[in-house]
């Protein structure tokens, strides 16, 4: 007890007179390697100073950084809708989405061999990363066209991200996969594969999210706050650089895509798939619209069918949502995860 | 003259020596409950370090429920048989195949290696490429796995044979070429053939320290096998536990984590024990 105090007590004079600390995670994707940029050129720096306050942006792969989220190693996170419910929210660990950051239109995409149909996927193998968006997307695709009875009958293959491109086109006896650029666009390449389904079908169901803990935004000193405040700030200073024409945005993008080991083009050509919300007025204009609710509706059932949401949760509303509105989805006592607009709105009115 | 403890020549009762041994197995217990218990206290949705009242339950899903990938059935059949029809009897059976093919496979290394140990030609000819063989990692070439034998269980078999198989193949040249001249010679002048000299003299000696090579290696063969399974599969262990990162089932992964150790475990046992049985003069140097 008494070497718990002592190294209580110096590890708080340390902390003392030194400005809080904050770590955003963010792992590799159009909509978010942003972030690479914006810690390398000083963006984050000025922001952060402004709310003297030191925030760090560290690089994961994306299935970690959601692990150190969940694990409270870090305080911010970029995520998908989808995996800000299931993971930390369906954990216990109330999580806030500060920024929508855009949405997957077109990114993500089930592609066929030799022209096949959805109708001739039953019984056929299919490569996937299952229990993500790629599942979801083709459940999706499945019931838009009306399929829905052939879903258990498509082999699912748990294919990991990082081998599906080759495991695709190396086994030719696989008709279908799942999967998100740039893996998408370099599975095209290959001769006699067609897309028939993306996520442009399915306008705003894939949400790209910087979430923060809520406990961290409610931290008694004010500190989260400001670190929310600094993030948005930074981030829609780098949406304005981004959002420009010319030679000089070409330089910004050429240096985020180098966050990727990616050239402008390519780079250039992902964005054209992603609907990026350059201003925080379109951020905050899809986040109050009603749609928002009917997506993520989609969305939480999906998760609780597939037990994401947990083993012994028994009912979907376990895990609730709450949106800017005020409403919930869900029980108001287990509200999980909130749609916050107001940083965005600050951001909009000029106030950061 | 008094011992000290931490001497050599110390020599603990046997009541101490086995409460020795439980310590740290007792440590690691309450250091995780410990912390689960806290980190329950502070959310108590907290998935990342299950109870052992979730871990039970879980446990208790995965072995008298069917995957949820398969068809439900009614719940009035017998435990046995619901034990059979459960996730964790398909993914036991589904690793245990592969597991037990790519052993199997191992046989003709352990010949391979025996030969080449024997016979200078096929030693010449096979011997610098095993070596260089041997330093490949097998993981970094799954592209070429991918092409050469698809993305179904021959892969799998592959990424464990190709891993596995060129160290016990020298292990067994290495033990090959320790046994003394003499006896071959020997053998030799009593009248035995190339091949009851190989069989019948070398590799019948050899054998319990080849079995033992192999008993070493299984837990390479496990780690092949669970990152096969984890880059593309429709079941077994490591599908199992892949697929329950994705929301974090700790519940389940622990229990599966533990009940591979076991099975690793009785396979190892296993094999000591058969060593000992069919080798009863064979005395660990």
């Amino acid at each position: 007890m008494c070497r718990f105090l002592c190294s209580f007590l110096i590890f708080s004079l340390c902390a003392f007179g030194q400005k809080p600390t904050f770590t955003v995670g963010w792992s590799i994707y159009a909509g978010w390697t942003p972030y690479y940029y914006m810690a390398k050129s000083g963006i984050l720096r000025k922001w952060a100073d402004k709310y003297n306050i030191t925030i760090k942006a560290q690089r994961f792969d994306y299935a970690p950084s959601l692990d150190a989220f969940v694990a409270k190693n870090i305080d911010a996170c970029t995520m998908t809708n989808m995996e800000a419910l299931d993971m930390p929210a369906a954990s216990g660990v109330p999580t806030t989405s500060i920024i929508i950051g855009d949405y997957s239109n077109g990114n993500d995409a089930l592609l066929v061999r030799n022209g096949a149909t959805i109708k001739d996927l039953s019984g056929k193998k299919l490569l996937l990363v299952q229990k993500t968006v790629s599942e979801y997307l083709f459940d999706r695709a499945m019931t838009i066209s009306g399929a829905k009875d052939d879903l258990k009958k498509v082999r699912l293959i748990n294919t990991s991200d990082s081998d599906i491109a080759t495991a695709f086109l190396a086994d030719t006896s696989a008709s279908a996969v799942v999967t998100w650029k740039p893996m998408v666009s370099q599975i095209l390449k290959q001769k006699g594969i067609t897309s028939l389904f993306n996520s442009s079908q399915i306008p705003g169901e894939i949400m790209d999210l910087t979430v923060v803990r809520t406990e961290v935004l409610d931290r008694p000193d004010g500190s989260g706050q400001r670190f929310a405040k600094a993030l948005t700030g930074a981030w829609y200073e780098m949406m304005a650089q981004m959002a420009g024409q010319g030679p000089a945005a070409d330089k910004v993008l050429t240096a985020i895509a180098e966050g990727s080991q990616d050239t402008l083009a390519s780079y250039k050509e992902q964005l054209s798939t992603t609907k990026m919300f350059y201003t925080p007025q379109a951020a905050t204009d899809f986040g109050a619209s009603a749609g928002l609710k009917e997506k993520m509706a989609l969305v939480r059932q999906f998760c609780f069918l597939h037990n994401l949401l947990g083993n012994n949760t028994k009912s979907v509303d376990e895990v609730a949502i709450k949106y800017p509105d005020g409403s919930v989805q869900g029980k108001p006592d287990k509200v999980r995860l909130r749609f916050d607009l107001s940083y965005m709105q600050l951001a909009a009115q000029g106030k950061l | 003259m008094s011992v000290g403890l931490l001497q050599i020549y110390a020599r603990p009762s046997r009541t101490w020596a086995s409460t020795l041994s439980w310590f740290l197995f007792a440590a690691c217990i309450i250091a995780y409950f410990y912390t689960a218990e806290s980190r329950h206290r502070e959310n108590p949705e907290d998935r990342v370090t299950p109870t052992v009242g979730q871990m039970v339950q879980g446990m208790y899903d995965a072995a008298l429920k069917p995957a949820e990938e398969d068809e439900q059935v009614e719940a009035a059949t017998s435990l046995p048989q619901r034990f059979l029809q459960s996730m964790l009897w398909k993914d036991t059976k589904a690793t245990a195949r592969r597991f037990g093919v790519s052993m199997l496979l191992l046989i003709p290394a352990v010949l391979l290696g025996l030969h080449m140990g024997l016979f200078p030609y096929i030693g010449s000819f096979f011997l610098r490429f095993v070596l260089f063989f041997d330093k490949i990692v097998a993981l970094s070439l799954l592209p070429i796995l991918f092409i050469a034998f698809g993305i179904d269980e021959l892969s799998k078999i592959m990424l464990i044979v190709i891993g596995v198989a060129p160290t016990i193949l020298l292990d067994t040249f290495n033990l090959t070429r320790g046994v003394p001249k003499e006896q071959i010679v020997k053998a030799f002048t009593l009248g035995a053939h190339d091949f009851s000299v190989a069989y019948r003299v070398v590799l019948k000696q050899i054998l319990p320290q080849v079995l033992n090579s192999i008993r070493l290696n299984l837990k390479a063969v496990m780690l092949f096998l669970f990152a096969g399974e984890m880059i593309a599969s429709t079941d077994g262990l490591a599908y199992r536990i892949a697929l329950l990162r994705r929301h974090m089932g700790m519940d389940v992964i622990i229990p599966y984590v533990l009940w591979v150790a076991l099975l690793l475990f009785l396979v190892d046992l296993t094999m000591r024990m058969a060593n000992k049985w069919l080798h009863p003069w064979f005395r660990e140097a």
